[in-house]
């Protein structure tokens, strides 16, 4: 009761994208730094009734009064108040503008829309997907009947996201330099290397098939996202290989002494490998084959009569695709050394 | 250690080929090949939708675009390496 304060809402809802409005009357005036509306001014609060009252266990009211007998009552600390609330306001809104002008952020937000469930489903369909069934992606006709748009990955077990791969990529690098440093191999660039060479792969596979979409004339309406996105779930199966090799090399299993090197590592590897080719090969076959797929969708698909020699080589690419260049792209980044200490012994 | 650089080799092995695919000689070698598309005044040529076809395609236009930033690329190249070494 003597922190009046501690009548700001809690925020049952995620705050929105701008900068949180303070919903109550602020007894710490602008001038001074900005603060966060629920919890600084708490403490802010506090220390200013220390001082002020300091045995007062007086009605909320009192403290406004008497804190805002010095500002809110200035009219001039208010107007200022309000031109330096409303340059805010201005500089947020023009930034989000041509923020916005470059990076799609509401397409973004729909690939971070998942929950809890979807990411611990989604990994199990990673890393066993023989035993998923249905693998086409759900779509809802828009209002107007028009453009049918592919359900949230909230909704949709099938539809991509952004979150995994995101999350798994910054796991590869974290944990690769991690054993790095158990091995005592480990130097600050390392982190920037294999961050650069993670990249480096999913550009060039990104850019791979985006070649292999336009030598076979295939109309893909799929996102440049969702590619990444597909091409990011690898990264699931990478961290299972080190950290499963390494655990298990340790032990009287392999050559000792950790590392991808020995028949534990590969067999893990193959196994991961394999998962995520079946995987993508389920989930390209949408992106990559359009007449297989269901023909009746979202927007005017124009299905034109494709050759068959033309369909042999579509599926040729997407099998090459997902066998030969993602085993080229995961030996790659799951490589590493075994600890030479240990392995000597 | 080939990827010291990070991303600054893979840059300059990328910048080197799009070097060698613009600096083909279109008439004595490329027509000798056959990597031309001769625009007829009657469409008598190859099949627009043949890879084959999107090759070339793909080559022309690289080489038509790219001709005048590789320059301007290939200058700062060369004075990055000239000056910083």
């Amino acid at each position: 009761m003597q922190r009046p304060a501690y009548s700001n809402p809690a925020p049952a809802h995620s705050p929105p994208l701008h900068h949180p409005v303070p919903q109550h009357v602020s007894t710490v005036p602008q001038l001074r730094s900005p603060p966060p509306p629920s919890t600084s001014s708490q403490g802010y609060g506090y220390p200013q009734q220390g001082q002020q009252q300091p045995g007062g266990q007086q009605q909320p009211g009192y403290m406004h009064q008497n804190f805002g007998a010095g500002f809110i009552n200035d009219p001039t600390a208010q107007m200022g108040f309000q031109v330096g609330k409303s340059a805010v306001m201005a500089g947020q809104e023009y930034m989000e503008q041509n923020f916005n002008r470059y990076v799609n952020v509401s397409a973004l937000k729909h690939y971070f829309n998942v929950s809890n469930s979807y990411v611990a489903s989604k990994l199990y369909i990673v890393l066993f997907p023989w035993w998923h069934r249905p693998w086409s992606r759900q779509q809802r006709l828009a209002n107007n009947g028009q453009d049918g748009f592919y359900l949230a990955p909230r909704e949709d077990i099938n539809s991509p996201d952004m979150y995994i791969p995101i999350m798994a990529f910054v796991t590869y690098i974290v944990l690769s330099t991690l054993l790095a440093g158990v091995r005592g191999a480990f130097h600050p660039e390392l982190l920037g290397i294999t961050a650069t060479t993670a990249f480096a792969v999913v550009i060039f596979e990104i850019l791979g098939l985006k070649l292999g979409t336009y030598l076979l004339s295939i109309s893909s309406e799929s996102q440049l996202l969702d590619l990444v996105a597909y091409s990011g779930y690898k990264f699931v199966g990478i961290i299972v290989t080190l950290l499963l090799s390494e655990i298990l090399n340790r032990t009287a299993f392999g050559t000792g002494g950790g590392g991808t090197g020995g028949w534990v590592g590969w067999t893990v590897f193959l196994y991961v490998f394999l998962a995520n080719a079946f995987f993508l090969l389920r989930s390209l076959r949408y992106v990559l084959l359009p007449d297989t797929a269901q023909g009746g969708g979202a927007g005017s698909a124009a299905s034109y009569t494709v050759a068959r020699s033309q369909r042999n080589r579509r599926t040729q690419f997407l099998f090459v695709y997902s066998y030969v260049v993602q085993l080229v792209f995961m030996w790659l980044l799951s490589r590493q050394s075994a600890d030479p200490k240990v392995a000597k012994a | 250690m080939a990827f010291f650089f990070g991303l600054g080799g893979l840059f300059y092995v990328s910048v080197l080929l799009v070097n060698a695919i613009a600096i083909l000689s279109e008439d004595r070698f490329l027509a000798r090949i056959g990597w031309t598309s001769g625009s007829d005044p009657g469409f008598g040529g190859m099949q627009e939708n043949s890879v084959k076809a999107k090759m070339v395609n793909l080559v022309s236009s690289v080489r038509t675009l790219m001709r005048i930033p590789l320059i301007v690329i290939n200058t700062l190249i060369i004075f990055y390496e000239l000056i910083l070494g």
